[in-house]
């Protein structure tokens, strides 16, 4: 087998041959190392941001903070962990507002107003809601006309109250636009006090750590989410930045099993004296196949390592002329393991595909069609 | 000219070269055309048109993180012949675990911008605290439909607002992958003041104002001194609802540019311009072409019999190049032309399904001409100069 691999790889078109592989794998392994280092810049710029403290208790089937509902027993597993830096309870729901000029559908918390406006940083003309007060949102109170003083009346599910408003607040959140509550007073509306929609908590440290420990300590129906999701936004876009890589990278797959296939019908065709030599020697159709797969399968090898190194080190080469050219842009481009394989695998399994047809058909040659 | 007169070249073996042709071409079209339409689907972001013009922060590194005071959109719209004054703020957002981009906006004053049709529930407006709408590929996308309620969660603040969709439009922009609520929402993801807001987006009536003219106006406006609150006149409608004052500004720290012009300064700031795109998306074909080297090759040594008896009958190699040449130029117009139809097909049904996505925004593909020119050029060129060194090979053999 050594003798006719040697008599084929002598021809010319070998070397043409393996550069033809390299340069169309160099176009994948080059964008596919900046690709790399634009996601991993993302990625760091994340970091930066910070991941946020805040989180939510929610049950696990719930796609609202209105219809989810979980145990203010939950409560208790909080409280007993050092690491959470403050606990805010809520009860939201949609209630009708009734004012003097107006009926409106408002979202309304329930929440221990004390806490809650500690959290919120926030900033009140008037005072915070105690007893049958409320407290309103300055978005909500300019849209509904309503006033430090006024009175009105909530109503939900056939009950209601009425409420004095004791302040205007402003907090840059979603409290903008919804009336704020004493708890007590909303489980004069809402019956079901063993239960509230969110539990909202911060941790001090070890956010991750923390919050698995508190997961394995949850019921299966309640669900933590974080009020900061940056690593989602981050890994989305990467995600759609490598998806649209991949759906590039199959056209370039399809011209590597096209030049698989014409480097196999050229060393048919320039070999035809030695693979017709080797059938007169007795040499069997399965051995003339096998002998134009493995050298097909060893160009293309060599053509991808070869397109690897040569596509990582022009975008190298390239960065560091951006980096020469734009003073203050970095650009490291690199691979991933796990990429070189699966570039490396399809690169072989195209190229397989691709010479299996001129091999057989160089199995099917006779004599009479061979210029000797 | 002299072509010769019998048909020498074998049907099969010229089918392989054209279909390397196509495939190369289809990689090259498939390339260029996905890059420009990122490109282009970037610019036209914010808006098309000379008649939109955006006033931004130019300290800003993102088109999505500048400051500019909220008052101003107000001022603008004073000037005679401003159509239109859009205050925004956009901001990436989470959104049943997809990063969406969420746009807070004064809706009657978008609505002047963006005309937007209504699919299914009712319109947005400024009042409708708690409420959104959705376009209509993200709606299909999340599954979403009027009345469903929706928990957005900052991507880059620590914020959860939950929100009713009250309709579903489609305005055939990117707007269409976005979710649309009143200003003040996106000014709370964003964590600022309400006294400020990304952008402002103006429609103007060119033959009445320029971008210069509102440029100036901005100029006197900042050296105008702030009315004392004794002299205050009565809040505009804006500011009824929303609690915001006049902020001060740096005229020198805004700019005033067209929409598609403003999102090319970012875009260039990161090299990613039209031409850079091109010579990459070349640099892909040109990588390829050493296949089309190998294919016109094999094809040369497959009719070696053939143009040995020609040459042995007196033809010269120089008749005998021509004639490949002459006989090729066809072949690779029409395999460049079938490759770009190849790539635009795979490309529209690919973006049919609502892929690929660039910033969580569909990518819209459309067929450039310059790209076809240049890919039959490059293609036309590439076979002739391979024909030619093939046959000079062969005549050394």
């Amino acid at each position: 087998m050594i003798l006719p691999l040697k008599a084929l790889f002598r021809k010319g078109g070998t070397v043409p041959a393996i550069l033809a592989i390299a340069l169309l794998v160099a176009i994948l392994a080059s964008i596919a190392s900046v690709v790399n280092h634009v996601n991993s810049q993302t990625e760091n710029l994340s970091k930066l941001r910070g991941t946020g403290e805040t989180f939510l208790l929610m049950s696990n089937n719930s796609t609202s903070m209105t219809n989810s509902k979980v145990s203010t027993q939950l409560i208790q597993i909080l409280n007993e962990n050092d690491d959470v830096k403050y606990i805010l309870p809520q009860k939201i729901f949609t209630a009708t507002m009734i004012t003097a000029s107006n009926n409106l559908t408002v979202l309304v918390t329930g929440v221990n107003t004390i806490t809650f406006f500690q959290v919120r940083h926030t900033y009140v003309n008037g005072s915070f809601a105690n007893g049958m007060q409320a407290n309103v949102g300055e978005i909500l109170a300019r849209i509904a006309s309503i006033h430090k003083g006024d009175r009105i009346t909530i109503t939900s599910e056939d009950k209601e109250v009425t409420l004095e408003i004791a302040g205007i607040i402003q907090t840059r959140a979603q409290s903008d636009t919804e009336l704020i509550v004493p708890m007590n007073v909303i489980n004069l509306l809402n019956q079901d006090n063993d239960k509230v929609s969110i539990i909202e908590f911060a941790v001090k440290s070890n956010r991750n750590e923390e919050i698995s420990h508190l997961s394995e300590l949850l019921p299966a129906d309640v669900k933590i989410v974080a009020t900061q999701q940056t690593q989602t936004l981050v890994q989305d876009l990467n995600n759609q930045t490598l998806y649209f890589l991949s759906l590039w990278s199959i056209p370039v797959y399809i011209v590597v099993v096209a030049t698989a296939y014409i480097i196999a019908t050229r060393l048919t065709i320039e070999s035809s004296y030695e693979l017709t030599m080797l059938k007169a020697l007795g040499a069997k159709r399965t051995q003339t196949f096998e002998l134009i797969l493995i050298v097909t399968i060893i160009i293309t090898s060599a053509g991808t390592i070869l397109g690897i190194s040569i596509g990582l080190t022009g975008a190298q080469i390239i960065s560091i002329i951006i980096q020469w050219a734009w003073k203050g842009i970095e650009v490291a481009p690199f691979l991933e393991i796990q990429q070189t394989t699966q570039i490396i695998l399809f690169a072989s399994a195209s190229s397989l595909l691709g010479c299996i047809y001129p091999a057989v058909k160089a199995t099917r040659k006779t004599y009479a069609e061979v210029q000797l | 000219m002299k072509i010769i007169g019998f048909n020498y070249l074998q049907k099969q073996h010229f089918l392989t070269l054209t279909i390397i042709l196509i495939l190369a071409s289809a990689l090259f079209s498939i390339t260029a055309l996905g890059f420009i339409s990122i490109y282009r689907s970037l610019n036209n972001y914010l808006g098309e048109g000379e008649n939109i013009i955006t006033i931004y922060d130019r300290k800003s590194r993102t088109p999505f993180t500048g400051l500019v005071p909220t008052y101003l959109a107000e001022r603008i719209n004073s000037i005679n012949g401003v159509l239109a004054s859009s205050p925004e703020v956009v901001m990436p957002c989470i959104v049943k675990g997809k990063s969406i981009f969420l746009r807070g906006v004064v809706p009657d004053e978008l609505y002047q911008l963006n005309p937007l049709t209504i699919l299914e529930g009712e319109t947005l407006q400024l009042n409708d605290t708690n409420s959104a709408m959705v376009g209509k590929s993200l709606s299909n996308e999340l599954n979403l439909v009027p009345n469903d309620k929706i928990i957005v969660l900052g991507a880059l603040s620590e914020q959860y607002i939950e929100l009713e969709i009250k309709g579903i439009y489609e305005s055939n922009t990117a707007l269409d992958d976005e979710v649309i609520a009143p200003l003040y929402v996106g000014q709370w993801l964003r964590k600022t003041d309400y006294g400020h807001v990304t952008l402002i987006r103006v429609k103007i009536d060119r033959s009445k104002v320029s971008p210069s003219q509102i440029y100036e106006t901005l100029v006197q406006e900042a050296e105008t001194p702030t009315p004392s609150p004794s002299n205050e006149t009565k809040p505009s409608p804006l500011q009824q609802m929303i609690p915001f004052s006049r902020a001060t500004y740096t005229p020198e720290n805004l700019g005033v540019k067209e929409t598609q012009e403003f999102m090319k300064t970012y875009l260039d700031r990161y090299g990613m311009t039209r031409e850079t795109l091109l010579i990459l998306s070349a640099a892909v074909f040109i990588f390829a072409t050493a296949t089309i080297f190998a294919s016109s090759h094999t094809l040369i040594r497959q009719h070696k019999p053939e143009i040995t008896v020609l040459r042995s009958l007196g033809a010269s190699a120089k008749t005998l190049k021509l004639d490949l040449v002459i006989k090729a130029i066809p072949l690779s117009v029409a395999a460049s032309l079938a490759g770009m139809l190849i790539a635009t097909v795979a490309l529209l049904i690919l973006q049919e399904v609502g892929q690929p996505q660039v910033l969580s925004h569909r990518v819209q593909f459309q067929p450039d001409l310059l790209l076809l020119a240049l890919n039959t050029i490059l293609v036309t060129l590439i076979v002739v100069l391979a024909i030619i060194r093939s046959t000079k090979r062969l005549d050394k053999d």
